[in-house]
């Protein structure tokens, strides 16, 4: 016989820990412990059996895994915060006796934690990290935007726009931003970096105020992370396409509300060496037998050059906004034409198909969407979001001085192609002949259509987005489920149904003009139909020729509600059979039917009121016009 | 000390000089020995004072007594020292007195002084050291000699001892403790005095001893010629003395004047640190808490899974847009709703608007807030995994064969035979087929046709009726009612000839069946055969009384025994019509029984009591198992003609498929009626059972089951009959079967009794 299992010695109940038992093995604060948890990204776990982990308590609690405390217990930032309770003492001391030489000294060298090591082992590699950066950029998007105050100090609103402007900086360079979705809470970005598409929100240009339900701390701790872990992911991107990190900032660009263009994108100089030497070991290798590592290192070489070429190649005006033009990359590439040499005819004549071009063709079309326009930010639009959207699909923008410094050009330019504005068409008197002919060449559109254009991945017309126009719905480019309400395929087969629906019942309006006994005559049919034998049928014939419906168009429409209505009764058995079949079924299998049955069910109603809605909309439209 | 010592005895021997006038004795054994050990001529020379001579003394005080050669060495000095006498002249006498006493403290022996015949001055003699083994000792004068031994082995002997001579030494006499008190009293001396181990008596402590004593008490140093505070010697810097010469030739060190260079280079090493910045004196170390950014995923992952990423928000939807198809702008009904639900009930944490131009597009009020419930989120919600099922749930529903495939089972309500609005309780088919008997709770019992529902004759009794049940024997004819306290046999009437006498005889033989020996609380009455008729029961059993009437009757198959259950505890009978005799087969049972069944083939008896079923073996009168159907109440059971399997219906909803040979526990459990079932029967010979509740429908089921004991029996629902209506919550209370046709006969609580056929 083995030895006897005591309770509460295996399992579960060593599996977990609650909260309080976590506090109290770690020897900290309760703050202490959830900064921990943020930091280390620990979170409750849900046991299979909460009595079980909870030793027979049924109490509501938290639990953790056991081993993921005994892994906090050995945290260095938790010696820190230690260290930093028994500082925190000595100051108050030091202040309380008047010592301020002392108390300064202490302060100086306050303890202070890195957050290194805790990235590096809650992101193993580099796509883990990239992958989990939306939250991030979020919240560095929404504390670049905040008032500081006594809770939020202004260098951290400093650093979350300076993060927040090489993000975008980065993004504009790669071209790599997807979908943009104006939505009532702010604008959503898509982006695409080392294939993993990256979300985030950014909220409208207004000030911000915290709430008092919210905990500040709880959110600067994040904040903490986001920012250690996005200054590591913005180092390793800059660095892999070449840059400089951090990109150096203009002062005084800055302080003339330049946003963005403030920050001077410097090419990385041991870029070139590399270049060259992949490019000699090329022509080494058209002798030599080649070993695998040479392929390795050739691909590897011709990978970097190749990204490095890509961004020189394209007309981007991320360099500096002050003066740049295309003319400086042309430079760029005269500068050293050997280097470059491959990269030229990949972007300015397709014939030779390289691996560059190969890698850049899918999504040159989309990328540079905007590459042949001018765009000219009207004084009311958001500056920072249409510049960050139309230079990140190449195009190239200015705007009014109002809006900030470090316009590339002003508005009388005339590359202008097209103005975005937004604001309700007025009819000007006093137009000079000049005006007059820039306004006729350019295109004054709304916003939406910069958004709608990038979703759709090409240009659409403007027509539709003129000024003072009643702008098309603004859809979603992330879609909804699967399953849910799609508002542009809906409107096809919708109208038909609803045709059909519109004949039938015109139809019937039309029968009960010419007939009065049409009625009686209807019912007649549906007591057919529901006649079982030959003596109710005949029952109904009878009542049919004394309504005045002849026998022929009786037997008929009599066969025809009898088709149907065995159609029916068959469906109802079928189902009625299935309905007993669910009898048979386990308990267990019931329930999850019975879920997704419910799921299923709730979805098909949401679609169906607004297909309802739709079609409401519809009608109500299409009065309006006949009545017009 | 020494040299303080070697001082005295120096001033010492100038006293001596001085006092004694007494020829010297005999050069010693070996004076040049000795001089020429000791005599230093640049000390002699040079030492012309005190101090010189207590230098060159301090021989003596280590070999003091065994020397001779003092006299030879004073008599060496003495041509040198001779000019200094009359200078000491003073000291000396002053230090007369202290001299005096100090003879006699003297431990050393005592010199003589004599006049040298030589040099013709003073000098000291002291006595002649005998140079054998013993000379040191101390001890040479007691008269003991044995030794340092433990002195308690003469203690019976009455000498202590041995003399020199081997002469004993006698043990000297000792007083008893009255002596040794005069003695102290007596005695002046006696306190001073110590016990002499040796001697084995008490000698007095010798001046000497005693100024030790004294001493040490005080705590001073024992020897009295310790002077702690004797003028400093100057050796080397007294006036005249000073040094001129210097000890060593060596030049002095570089190192004394110039600075170290070892020094210099640490230290600037950290000046060239502190320049180049590599050192920050008083850096804060706070101060640059700049992240410093590098290449942190250059170097190789740790191997292992990356923890599992937090899930990503949804990505929003059409109706998040500034400007979103007019559909999804929520109707005033629905903003109502949206803004009555509490803000963590809604499904959307905000509703649908629409901005005819970005510009107006405001700022989103609950931004933060919702900012922070997704971090609360990602820190304090407890996260599972969770794999989502990508099926049809319509593939869920098991596949069975379609009840068209399975005819015939019955379909649609033949007939109606009303029982005038009261609760029809029990019913029962014939075994041919043929006819029904049902009993309501007026206490009327009719007989019908199946199959045109037309009533042949009715009985009326005075209370309810709890049962009817046919005899299953087809030879034979007649019926069992259970009504009140009395179990009723009755004939039906318009039987063939041959049956209805073989049905007399069986009811009321002729001659009746010996009387049991020990008679029964049930007692058996019958009407003669030949004024039987089928108006009134032909036999009777009256058994003990109760409030109800016996509330189920079941046959035998053979038709022979009948068992019948009442409320209450010893409520079973098993009746014996053949012998007219009734037995309780229970003493006692566990819980009330519900509901007794005859197995169809073997001598097995099912009891069902509230919660459990149970399995006799009669013949062997032993329990043979109990299933527990997790039924809370039973209401209902009914066995398979083949005796395998067991089917129990229960208040709460639930019907069980038990299989005997399998398992105690129910093969399958079936809760498909809204309300509690209330029968259960299986078909004699179709496949086919069926249950009644009290929602007022009846379920039919196809149930096949396999000879083979590897395939499970198979169970198919058919078809749900509805017609009965429900009457205070009571639907339909008994479903029976009708032989050999797949028709069924139901009695409900609308007080009609109906047949479903095919």
């Amino acid at each position: 016989m083995g030895r006897l299992k005591q309770k509460g010695k295996a399992g579960a109940a060593k599996a977990y820990m609650t909260r309080s038992a976590a506090v109290k093995k770690l020897q900290c604060s309760l703050a202490d412990f959830r900064r921990l948890c943020i930091l280390k990204g620990i979170f409750p776990r849900e046991p299979r059996n909460r009595k079980k982990a909870n030793k027979g308590s049924s109490a509501p609690t938290n639990f953790y895994y056991a081993k993921d405390i005994a892994y906090l217990a050995h945290e260095p930032v938790l010696r820190k915060l230690r260290e930093h309770k028994a500082f925190a003492k000595k100051l108050a001391r030091a202040l309380g006796r008047g010592e301020w030489s002392s108390a300064k000294s202490l302060e100086d060298n306050k303890p202070v934690y890195r957050l290194d090591h805790i990235i590096k082992e809650r992101y193993p590699t580099f796509v883990d990290a990239v992958r989990d950066i939306d939250d991030a950029l979020c919240m560095i998007f929404l504390f670049a935007s905040l008032p500081s105050d006594s809770k939020v100090s202004p260098s951290l609103v400093e650093n979350c726009a300076r993060l927040a402007a090489e993000w975008q900086l980065y993004v504009m360079h790669t071209h790599s931003l997807r979908k943009v979705f104006l939505s009532i809470k702010g604008v959503y970005y898509q982006a695409e970096v080392f294939d993993q598409t990256v979300t985030w929100l950014v909220p409208y240009q207004f000030t911000q105020t915290i709430p008092t339900d919210v905990d500040v701390r709880v959110m600067l701790t994040f904040l903490e992370l986001y920012q250690t872990l996005l200054g590591f992911v913005f180092f390793k991107l800059y660095t892999d396409a070449g840059l400089v990190y951090p990109p150096p900032l203009d002062t005084q660009k800055d302080d003339g509300a330049a946003g963005v263009g403030a920050f001077n994108l410097q090419e990385a100089k041991p870029n070139r060496p590399v270049v060259t030497s992949a490019r000699s070991k090329v022509v080494e290798v058209d002798g030599k037998r080649i070993s695998s590592k040479d392929v390795r290192q050739t691909i590897k070489s011709i990978s970097a050059s190749g990204s490095g070429d890509v961004d020189v190649a394209m007309p981007s005006v991320d360099a500096d906004p002050a003066n740049e033009d295309d003319e400086e990359f042309v430079e760029d590439n005269t500068e050293d034409p050997e280097d470059h040499a491959p990269a030229a005819p990949a972007y300015t004549t397709a014939t030779l198909p390289t691996l560059k071009t190969l890698s850049t063709i899918p999504r040159s079309t989309s990328a540079k969407l905007f590459a042949p326009y001018t765009f000219w930010l009207s004084r009311e639009t958001s500056r920072p979001i249409f510049e960050f959207i139309v230079r990140s699909f190449g195009g190239r923008i200015g705007w009014p001085a109002t809006s900030g410094s470090g316009s590339p050009f002003d508005e009388n330019d005339e590359s202008i192609t097209h103005v975005i504005i937004d604001r309700p068409l007025v009819q000007r008197q006093n137009e000079s002949e000049e005006e007059k002919e820039r306004r006729r060449r350019r295109k004054y559109v709304q916003p939406q259509w910069v958004v709608d254009c990038v979703n759709a991945g090409k240009i659409l017309l403007e027509d539709l987005y003129a000024q003072g126009k009643t702008l098309p719905p603004h859809l979603s480019p992330f879609g909804d489920h699967a399953e849910a309400y799609d508002p542009t395929a809906g409107l096809v087969g919708v109208e038909e149904e609803e045709d059909e629906v519109e004949e039938m019942e015109q139809e019937g309006a039309e029968v009960s003009e010419e007939e009065g006994a049409a009625r009686p005559a209807k019912s007649v049919l549906k007591a057919a139909a529901a006649a079982e034998d030959d003596a109710a049928l005949h029952a109904a014939e009878v009542a049919a020729e004394a309504a005045g419906v002849d026998y022929g168009t009786f037997e008929k429409e009599a066969k025809k509600a009898q088709k149907k209505a065995k159609k029916a009764e068959a469906a109802a058995e079928e189902e009625a059979e299935r309905d007993m079949n669910k009898m048979m079924m386990s308990n267990k299998q019931r329930k999850l039917y019975e879920r997704m049955k419910y799921g299923q069910k709730k979805r098909a109603e949401e679609r169906q009121t607004l297909e309802q809605k739709k079609r409401a909309i519809e009608k109500e439209k299409k009065r309006r016009i006949q009545s017009s | 000390m020494a040299a303080a010592e070697t001082k005295k005895l120096s001033k010492k021997r100038k006293a001596t000089q001085e006092e004694d006038e007494t020829p010297a004795p005999p050069p010693a054994a070996f004076p040049q020995e000795v001089g020429l050990e000791m005599g230093s001529e640049d000390e002699g020379a040079e030492g012309d004072d005190v101090s010189d001579d207590g230098e060159v003394d301090e021989f003596p005080e280590i070999d003091a007594r065994s020397d001779t050669e003092d006299e030879e060495e004073e008599s060496d000095d003495e041509s040198a020292e001779a000019v200094e006498v009359e200078d000491e002249e003073e000291v000396e006498d002053e230090s007369d007195d202290s001299d005096a006493s100090d003879e006699s403290l003297n431990v050393w022996p005592k010199p003589k002084t004599v006049v040298s015949d030589i040099t013709g001055q003073p000098k000291r003699i002291y006595p002649e050291i005998e140079p054998d083994y013993d000379s040191d000792s101390s001890t040479e004068d007691t008269p003991n000699r044995v030794g340092n031994i433990p002195m308690h082995w003469y203690d019976d002997l009455p000498h202590v001892g041995y003399d020199i001579n081997g002469k004993k030494v006698l043990r000297p006499a000792r007083g008893d403790e009255l002596d040794k008190f005069l003695k102290t009293v007596e005695d002046p001396d006696s306190w001073t005095s110590a016990f002499d181990k040796n001697l084995q008596m008490d000698k007095p402590l010798t001046a000497e001893e005693l100024d030790i004593i004294r001493r040490l008490q005080e705590g001073e140093n024992p020897d009295a010629n310790y002077d702690p505070y004797e003028p400093t010697v100057e050796w080397f810097t007294g006036k005249g003395k000073e040094e001129v010469m210097p000890l060593s030739a060596a030049p002095e060190p570089k190192r004394r004047w110039v600075p170290s260079k070892w020094e210099k280079q640490k230290v600037m090493k950290i000046v060239r640190a502190i320049r180049q910045g590599r050192i920050l004196p008083n850096k804060p170390k706070t101060a640059n808490n700049q992240p410093q950014f590098y290449a942190i995923w250059n170097d190789e992952a740790p191997t292992g899974p990356a923890p599992p990423p937090a899930p990503k928000p949804r990505l929003p939807g059409h109706a998040e847009s500034y400007n979103p198809p007019e559909e999804y702008l929520p109707t005033p009904e629905e903003r109502a709703k949206w803004e009555a639900t509490d803000p963590e009930d809604r499904e959307r944490e905000y509703l649908p608007q629409k901005y005819s131009a970005l510009r107006l597009v405001p700022a989103y009020e609950n931004f933060i807030k919702e900012r922070f419930n997704r971090q609360l989120d990602l820190y304090l919600a407890p996260r599972v995994q969770r794999v989502k099922l990508r099926i049809d749930p319509e593939s869920l529903i098991p596949k069975l064969p379609s009840p068209s495939s399975l005819r015939p089972f019955p379909v649609y309500k033949s007939l109606q035979v009303p029982h005038a609005d009261v609760r029809v309780r029990a019913i029962s088919v014939s075994p041919d087929g043929q006819w029904v008997v049902s009993g309501d709770e007026s206490g009327v019992v009719r007989l019908w046709e199946v199959i045109v529902g037309k009533e042949v004759k009715r009985w009326t009794f005075k209370s309810k009726v709890g049962a009817v049940e046919w005899c299953p024997r087809t030879d034979v004819s007649f019926f069992a009612v259970a009504v009140e306290d009395h179990i009723h046999l009755i004939i039906p009437p318009n039987l063939p000839g041959p049956v209805l006498t073989a049905t007399q005889h069986v009811l009321a033989p002729a001659s009746l069946p010996p009387a049991p020996a020990n008679p029964s609380p049930v007692k058996w009455s019958s009407v003669p055969a030949a004024q039987s008729s089928s108006d009134s029961p032909i036999l009777s059993l009256s058994l003990p009384s109760s409030a109800e009437p016996p509330k189920q009757l079941v046959w035998h198959r053979k038709g022979d025994y009948l068992s019948s259950v009442s409320e209450g505890q010893g409520g079973v009978w098993i009746h014996q019509v053949s012998r007219r005799h009734s037995q309780a087969p229970f003493k006692k049972v566990k819980g009330t029984v519900q509901l007794v069944l005859f197995h169809p083939t073997k001598p097995h008896f099912f009891v069902a009591t509230q919660r459990y079923v149970r399995m006799y073996n009669l013949a062997e009168q032993t329990l043979l198992k109990t299933l527990t159907p997790g039924i809370r109440w039973i209401s209902s059971m009914d066995v398979h003609p083949s005796g395998d399997h067991l089917i129990v219906g229960g208040y709460d909803r639930k019907l069980c498929w038990f299989d005997l040979e399998l398992s105690d526990k129910p093969y399958k459990i079936l809760r498909y009626h809204s309300r509690a079932l209330r029968s259960v029967h299986f078909h004699p010979t179709y496949p086919l059972f069926a249950s009644s509740s009290d929602d007022g429908s009846i379920q039919i089921f196809h149930a096949r089951v396999y000879n083979d004991l590897m395939t499970n029996p198979l169970i198919v629902p058919l078809k749900i009959l509805r017609g009965h209506a429900v009457r205070e919550g009571l639907g339909v209370f008994n479903v029976r079967w009708v032989p050999r046709q797949p028709w069924l006969v139901s009695a409900g609580a609308d007080g009609q009794v109906s047949v479903w056929c095919s």
